[in-house]
């Protein structure tokens, strides 16, 4: 694949900055050796002690000795601590090590030319010898009499068995080690080992000439003062966890030493300890107390023990944008991980842009940003990707086409503006949006209504608020409708706008802040007529659509209007800020119609009550699932509600309801003053509900049908079934060829089928 | 694409040519590029079927992959 430097990297770095997924558990960040004891537990859950040990082996040198002796530091930082007790690391990993003897592979490594001198034998200078003969450096330890070992050797047995140490003595002179006995570790012996670096263990015994030399190690990197001189093992035989530090300190040491060998900067872009330090958020509230496992036998977990103690690893994640996330949680992973694919997408100019759809999914609610201690934004994310893709027109064609080809019929055959009629001025602006003209024109007529009532200059302005465009990152499209609207608006004499949609709102809020611009539900909220109508009615769910996750305004007035008129709400968790998508922002329907039904599902499974909403979008998309959802507007106006049960508005129909919704205001004016019928509008249609079906999901329009019908009929040009008689017409309308079989009789075309391509025919028309 | 897209049914006349439809070669394109295929075309006016299944399959498929969809 080719790619290209697009997204800039060090933009990428500053979104992954952003998410903590990464950041280490809480015990690995306080564990000196930084092994990851989240994953090791977790294992250990599952009983899977060959991954618990190989997590162990990763992360220590001498594991057998290290995971017996180890003090386990990391338990004072273990999370649940709090909730019952902290899980008993250091058992668990001494229950794996006796249960999953190691089973060292012979390592065969090119032998480096520098050579490493090692004095003292104690935990820290065998780590030393471990690390850097692993590397290939050859390696000559000396010790003192008898063997070596250092303290380790005066261990009980039922803590470290003498052989365990004699294996891991063995496995290091596997590696190369030499090991020579020397009478003393004192200057001359370290003076004159020949080698290009010394390291000297203070973890053994070190001869009083040597104190000068040793003083004041540097504390990150354990270089002494002389060059290529390291030490450490520096703990006092009282420190709390004085073996794990000073096998610590000997990794720290055997980096620098490997380090300053090759002629590189000891401290540059080091990693160091974090010594509990860690930004992983994890929430808690939801974990319960559970307590420590006492092992039966004081030895130690038996597995069954050890299985079930390590049960109650919290596996510390932050997650919390996935956790309330379908789509996040749809695609494996978490937000950083998605930046980095978002990116890649982004750089490729020769290959498959895998990620087109994951970018085109996300609905742009922006509940991550609420749920994200440090505010990442998946919408920002996508929104920016989706804009560069259509600025270099590398945008799928068909992403948002069905969308935009909606925004562009509620702005051109469903758009209107005018002041009240007789009215020769507006001091307000009734936009109702058009997916509330969409599905309910009979609603919004008396809505406009009374508005009219309270204040008679009130003027009305039927368009698309143009969201579909900015959704679909085409911010150039977007920019010129928004300089539209205000111009319009301009022209209207500047009212303040009252919005029936939060989408509608926020749109204008952000885009055209000259514009003062509410909510009708706060307008109607301020009227104090209303009557506690609704009392005995069952409990409802209110959902607040997520473009009215900040606006609490909007939100508190929609619960002063239902407390007015007596409804009473059954819970639903995902409210107000943390609100949910109902699977159409952000265009996510037009870009994975199948993951927007499972958001849409996880929404109405929250709660076995009917739901409630005050959003057109939100209403018919929930009615999807069978789930029973009223509008505002059906309580507000019981005489013309709909029923809960209602089946979502067919695509055809919300055309015909936003023509039907300008003509109804247009007759207001004047009888005869009505829009131009389309030559192709009063063509008959017989389609039967399961066609009807099957268009609504193939984004098939009983317009388009119409169009395509009434072209073969001037054209006279069709294709005719042989024996059916059943015939094929199609044309080419946009983007889009259709293609329609049918019968007609009397007039009536009755529709069997309708299908649709986007490649053309060389020669079409 | 491979090359042949023929309907099960090929008993479909054009209209208002009345002959009926024959196997031919074909034209499509898409996003700059071109495909070959065997369908009905009706001999006269050269008038296509494509058929519910292709445009809905095959069709489908290759403006997809052509998308990066």
């Amino acid at each position: 694949m080719l790619y290209r430097e697009n997204m800039e990297q060090k933009e990428l770095r500053e979104w992954e900055a952003r998410c903590i997924q990464e950041e280490p558990p809480l015990c690995r960040a306080g564990c000196p050796l930084a092994v990851d004891a989240r994953a090791f537990s977790q294992a250990m859950a599952k009983d899977n002690l060959s991954a618990a040990l190989a997590i162990l082996e990763k992360g220590m040198p001498l594991a057998a000795v290290t995971a017996r002796m180890c003090e386990a530091p990391c338990e004072e930082y273990c999370v649940r601590g709090n909730l019952g007790g902290a899980i008993a690391i250091g058992g668990l990993e001494r229950t794996c090590i006796r249960l999953a003897p190691i089973k060292r592979k012979r390592l065969l490594l090119p032998p480096k030319s520098k050579k490493v001198a090692v004095f003292g034998s104690g935990p820290s200078s065998l780590t030393v010898a471990f690390d850097l003969a692993r590397k290939g450096y050859p390696i000559t330890l000396f010790h003192l009499p008898p063997a070596p070992g250092s303290w380790l050797r005066d261990v009980q047995e039922s803590d470290l068995p003498q052989q365990v140490l004699e294996e891991e003595i063995k496995y290091l002179e596997s590696l190369g080690v030499r090991f020579c006995s020397i009478a003393a570790i004192g200057k001359a012996a370290c003076d004159g080992s020949g080698c290009d670096a010394v390291y000297i263990g203070r973890d053994d015994e070190v001869a009083e000439d040597l104190a000068e030399l040793l003083a004041g190690p540097d504390e990150q990197t354990f270089a002494l003062a002389r060059s290529g001189w390291f030490t450490g093992g520096l703990c006092s035989q009282d420190h709390v966890y004085r073996f794990i530090t000073d096998i610590s300190q000997g990794r720290q040491a055997a980096v620098s030493i490997d380090r300053f060998l090759q002629g590189a900067s000891l401290t540059a872009s080091r990693v160091l300890p974090r010594k509990g330090r860690s930004n992983l958020f994890t929430e808690t509230s939801h974990i319960s107390v559970r307590l420590p496992i006492v092992p039966a036998d004081a030895a130690g977990f038996s597995r069954e023990e050890a299985v079930e103690e390590a049960g109650r690893c919290i596996d510390c994640q932050c997650l919390e944008c996935v956790r309330h996330c379908v789509y996040l949680a749809e695609y494996g992973s978490y937000p950083k991980a998605y930046a980095r694919r978002v990116y890649n997408n982004s750089a490729i100019v020769k290959g498959v842009h895998q990620a087109n759809t994951f970018i085109n999914s996300c609905s742009l609610c922006r509940q991550c940003e609420v749920f994200c201690p440090n505010d990442f934004s998946m919408a920002d994310l996508c929104l920016t990707a989706r804009e560069l893709m259509v600025l270099e027109k590398r945008m799928p064609p068909s992403a948002h086409w069905f969308a935009l080809e909606e925004m562009n019929s509620a702005g051109n055959e469903g758009a209107l503006i005018r002041h009240a009629p007789v009215a020769k001025a507006s001091s307000r602006l009734f936009f109702p949006g058009c997916q509330l003209a969409g599905i309910r024109p009979e609603q919004v007529l008396r809505l406009y209504d009374s508005l009219c009532g309270q204040v008679p200059e009130t003027g009305i302005w039927l368009d698309c608020c143009a969201a579909p465009a900015h959704w679909a990152g085409e911010a150039e499209l977007f920019a010129r409708k928004m300089k539209r609207f205000s111009t319009l608006w301009g022209e209207m004499g500047s009212p303040p706008v009252i919005t029936a949609c939060s989408s509608c709102l926020k749109m204008f809020r952000e885009n055209l802040p000259e514009m003062p611009v509410r909510s009708v539900w706060e307008v109607l909220a301020e009227d104090s007529s209303l009557q506690p109508t609704l009392e005995s009615s069952a409990p409802l769910a209110l959902t607040d659509p997520c473009t009215s996750r900040h606006d609490e305004v909007t939100r508190n007035s929609v619960r002063t209007l239902l407390t007015a008129l007596g409804q009473r709400l059954a819970s639903l968790p995902m409210s107000g800020e943390v609100t949910e998508c109902c699977g159409f922002g952000g265009l996510m329907e037009n870009a994975d119609p199948a993951l927007a039904r499972k958001v849409v599902q996880a929404r109405v499974d929250q709660s076995e009550a009917d739901f409630l909403t005050y959003c057109a979008m939100c209403r018919d998309q929930l009615a999807k699932t069978g789930k029973p959802v009223v509008h505002l507007l059906d309580l507000l106006f019981p005489d013309i509600a709909h029923p809960a049960s209602e089946q979502p508005a067919s695509l055809s129909l919300r055309r015909v309801n936003r023509r039907q919704l300008k003509s109804s205001v247009l007759k207001r004016y004047s009888p005869q003053e009505q829009p131009d019928m389309l030559p192709w509008e009063d063509l008959s249609l017989a389609v039967a509900p399961e066609v009807a079906a099957v268009l609504d999901k193939r984004r098939i329009l009983e317009d388009d049908i119409r169009q395509v019908l009434y072209r073969a009929r001037q054209r006279d040009a069709y294709l005719v079934h042989g024996k059916t008689g059943n015939r094929i017409a199609s044309a080419r309308l946009g983007e889009v060829t259709f293609w329609v079989e049918y019968r007609e009789k009397q007039d009536v075309f009755r529709i069997l089928r309708c299908w649709s391509h986007r490649m053309t025919i060389t020669g079409e028309q | 694409m491979s090359l042949s897209f023929l309907p099960k049914d090929m008993n479909w006349l054009c209209r208002p040519c009345g002959v009926p439809l024959e196997p031919g070669i074909v034209e499509l394109r898409y996003l700059g590029n071109v495909f070959k295929v065997e369908l009905l075309v009706c001999p006269k006016c050269s008038a296509v079927l494509i058929s519910e299944d292709l445009a809905l399959g095959r069709m489908l498929e290759v403006e997809q992959l052509l998308e990066d969809k």
